[in-house]
């Protein structure tokens, strides 16, 4: 992770950059860095505002009309005497005692035509370190009711009220940033908390700006229109046809327009569309759990199936499958999936061509499913063949058991732990996993996020997705480890020796 | 007792027809022969090269993989692959077999396939492709086998490594290995020897874990114990009491490393990293041609079908030779 943070080349952010294409010479540089500054990459100040915040101490408010402020700015324009200026030094002095590096970035003319003025600028890089702890300090934002600055803003606190656009209780602030801190609404989880943000990185181009917890949650579908109460007329029954989701409104630091005024009781003004479909992690988990449930209902009976007919037809053609889906790499095989399912079954090849939306999801979620499939047949067929020679099982015969009561008393038991461990680990890992299927099949899902993002270079949302797929990872791991030891009573996690 | 025992051919002998005597004679005790030890000659890869070409598919599988082999080294020297030769030239564009080799007037080798998008010739391109594949997975493969199994070894067998190095494998092993490859061929940059790079940094890690589990398992064996206890150096040790056991753990981790690294250039390729633009790749071929799958097969399933088919023979061949050189199928 901190390799990634500091190993990336930073000046991929510009590469689709629609702002920085159109800039040149002097001005590009002063984007860069300006963007540079904004990710957290290091802190830069202009010559431009030093002299302005100087002269407007000196000479308050109107100094951009008195000759020393224009003479100061007028004074890098030559390359070779604006080292004498006194303010120039004076920038120089302040700046490299605070341990900036001073850049000068001459006048461009072309020919006697002036290209780009001259200008001069101080920036300190941060260390990794430093990036890191704002990183991790920043990654839990909590919402207090002194967010919002505005000094107009009377009565600041929280309190329940009865929501009717839900008809739950809803908690309100005011002061805080979202109107609405908890909320229940008709959308999947149902409640919905505006309290805790996690921040686990900004995107650079791909959604300019967003964070990925938002970029993963955003629903993908059309907005949905529906006549509802704007906030101010609660009650009167007077309605207004609008995409808006109220419970999403923020605070406006703005002038509100006659519009907002009318429709709002307070400065609470800005919501955001109300939107049908499923977010990309809604996608990815529903084909995830499908597939995942898909693949425990059919591998483990057919491997149980293989090995009871060892070597016989059934076996073959399992073990063919197994081979196929080992050695092949992935792309390949789902590429076939697609062919056969386009040609056989006439289904939908590109998620948003499908004409019912439901179709759309098949063709993905067989292709994820198969090929764990094909691993817990491997296993579940070797598992098998492994236990009936052992000792119990041979016992257990002799008893005078039959194969059914073996199977489903005895080896089933065993085997169940084993699959157990690995259920956590399945469905998280279908909720990250499917990145080749999600880009084949152009679903919009959590894995089409990160090959999106490295074919856009997006180095926030790279840095993002790795915390957040290391952390699927390792809790997938401990949810395993409690699985079993609540599965199977023999494994304790506490040292009992003592 | 001792009377009586020894009394009894006596006994016998007294008894004795003069038929007996025709059919039964004294044989002399042979020193020499009681010397002897019964048990054939045994050779461990004798054996283990015996049980391999039992079975008729490992002839096939090895003869079409030896031919892959030949051509990728061959083929590829005498017909370069040039990607944009035809890229000026729209006609060239997409054109099935028969079209293409038409257009370039009769019989051709390298119009077997047609052409894809720029005009390439696939058939040429298909075996630059699986040379640069195969040498990826045999460099990759040796270099993280042999760190691998060399840490492996010693991670077994000395106890107090084994903390430290299993700490550093829970932090790496709890990164999903394909995001932590993707990331660093995307930090790395691309090319065939920063991808090489990128796929050897961690991936002899995985391979070290198996090998320590193994090591340890056979280590404490009782026959070790009385080889040790008997004076036989370490050396000796694992040279004959343990290696020919993991002779077959090893091959069955390369049976699956050497797919695998197929597999992820493939796979890197297609999200947009990995091996340059100038380097002929089968991921790539595939990636380029994945929008005409249904429109024009040839230029996308000659890719797929080379890269299948290389995969499977190496897993399948792979596996044989692991059942082969386990010491316990030589009975």
């Amino acid at each position: 992770m901190m390799i990634v943070y500091s190993a990336i080349d930073r000046s991929n952010i510009f590469n689709t950059d629609p702002v920085y294409s159109h800039l040149a010479y002097n001005e590009k540089t002063v984007y860069e860095y300006s963007k540079y500054e904004k990710y957290g990459y290091l802190t830069y100040s202009t010559y431009g505002t030093f002299v302005g915040n100087k002269y407007k101490a000196k000479y308050g408010d109107d100094y951009a009309t008195h000759e020393d402020y224009k003479a100061a700015i007028e004074a890098i324009k030559d390359e070779t005497t604006y080292k004498d200026n006194a303010d120039v030094k004076d920038f120089y002095s302040t700046y490299s005692s605070q341990g900036y590096e001073v850049i000068y970035l001459p006048t461009i003319y072309q020919g006697r035509r002036l290209l780009s003025n001259a200008t001069l600028l101080a920036k300190k890089e941060y260390p990794v370190i430093y990036r890191l702890w704002t990183y991790f300090s920043q990654m839990f934002q909590f919402e207090t009711i002194w967010d919002v600055s505005d000094p107009d803003l009377t009565n600041r606190g929280i309190h329940i009220e009865w929501d009717t656009y839900s008809n739950m209780p809803a908690l309100v602030g005011n002061g805080t940033r979202h109107k609405y801190l908890i909320y229940f609404d008709d959308q999947f989880p149902f409640i919905h908390q505006n309290i805790v943000h996690i921040n686990l990185g900004v995107s650079y181009s791909l959604y300019r700006d967003d964070d990925l917890i938002e970029i993963m949650q955003t629903k993908t579908g059309s907005s949905i229109y529906e006549e509802k109460e704007p906030p101010a007329k609660i009650g009167t029954g007077e309605t207004v046809y609008t995409s808006y989701d109220f419970h999403t409104l923020t605070y406006n630091m703005g002038e509100p327009s006659e519009l907002e005024k009318e429709w709002y009781p307070d400065k609470y003004t800005i919501a955001s569309s109300k939107v049908g479909g499923l977010s990309r992690m809604g996608n990815s988990f529903i084909m995830g759990i499908i597939a995942t449930i898909g693949a425990y209902l059919l591998g483990i009976p057919i491997g149980i199936w293989m090995a009871k007919r060892k070597d016989k037809i059934v076996d073959k053609v399992g073990n063919l499958y197994i081979i196929f889906i080992m050695a092949v790499p992935s792309l390949a095989y789902i590429f076939m999936f697609a062919a056969i399912g386009t040609s056989l079954f006439k289904l939908p090849y590109k998620f948003a061509n499908a004409t019912v939306p439901i179709l759309g999801y098949i063709l993905p979620t067989i292709s994820l499913m198969l090929p764990s499939v094909g691993g817990l047949m491997k296993w579940m067929r070797r598992y098998m063949i492994d236990q009936q020679n052992s000792d119990y099982v041979k016992f257990a015969r002799a008893e005078g058991l039959s194969e059914g009561e073996i199977f489903s008393k005895h080896i089933s038991r065993n085997a169940m732990i084993y699959l157990v461990h690995g259920i956590p680990a399945s469905i998280l890992g279908a909720l990250t996993g499917a990145i080749i299927t999600e880009g084949v099949y152009s679903v919009p899902g959590v894995g089409k996020l990160l090959t999106d993002s490295i074919t856009q270079y997006d180095n926030g949302i790279i840095i993002a997705m790795t915390l957040f797929y290391t952390t699927l990872s390792v809790l997938s791991l401990i949810l395993g480890d409690l699985l079993l030891v609540k599965y199977d009573p023999r494994i304790s996690l506490t040292d009992e020796r003592s | 007792m001792a009377q009586e025992i020894v009394k009894k051919p006596l006994d016998l002998e007294t008894v004795k027809t003069q038929e007996e005597d025709s059919l039964f004679y004294f044989v002399d005790s042979n020193s020499i022969n009681s010397e002897k030890i019964t048990a054939p000659r045994y050779s461990y890869w004798r054996s283990v090269f015996r049980i391999f070409f039992k079975k008729k598919i490992n002839w096939l599988i090895l003869a079409l993989l030896l031919f892959i082999i030949l051509m990728t080294i061959l083929y590829p020297a005498f017909n370069p692959y040039d990607e944009y030769e035809n890229v000026i030239d729209a006609t060239w564009k997409n054109l099935s077999p028969a079209e293409a080799m038409a257009k370039s007037g009769g019989f051709s080798l390298k119009y077997l396939l047609g052409t894809g998008q720029f005009g390439n010739s696939i058939f040429n391109g298909i075996w630059a492709g699986s040379r640069t594949s195969l040498s990826l997975a045999t460099i990759c493969a040796a270099i993280n086998m042999l760190i691998g199994i060399l840490i492996g070894a010693v991670w077994g067998y000395n106890k107090t490594l084994d903390a430290v190095l299993n700490i550093f494998y829970n932090i790496i092993a709890n990164v999903p290995y394909i995001l932590l490859i993707t990331v660093l061929v995307y930090v790395i940059g691309s090319g065939f020897w920063p991808f090489v790079f990128a796929l050897t940094i961690t991936g002899w890690l995985g391979i070290a874990y198996f090998f320590r589990t193994q090591v340890l398992i056979i280590r404490d064996r009782e026959y070790n114990l009385a080889s040790r206890c008997l004076g036989t150096p370490m050396f000796r040790v694992v040279g004959h009491n343990i290696l020919p056991f993991l002779i077959s753990v090893i091959v069955t981790i390369l049976a699956t490393e050497l797919p695998s690294y197929i597999s992820m250039e493939v796979f890197l390729a297609y999200i947009g990293v990995g091996l340059s633009a100038s380097e002929a790749s089968l991921g790539r071929m595939i990636t380029e041609a994945q929008t005409a799958f249904t429109s024009f097969p040839w230029s996308f399933w000659s890719p797929v079908a080379i890269a299948s088919i290389i995969t499977i023979s190496l897993y399948i061949l792979g596996q044989n030779l692991a059942d082969a050189s386990d010491p316990r199928t030589h009975m």
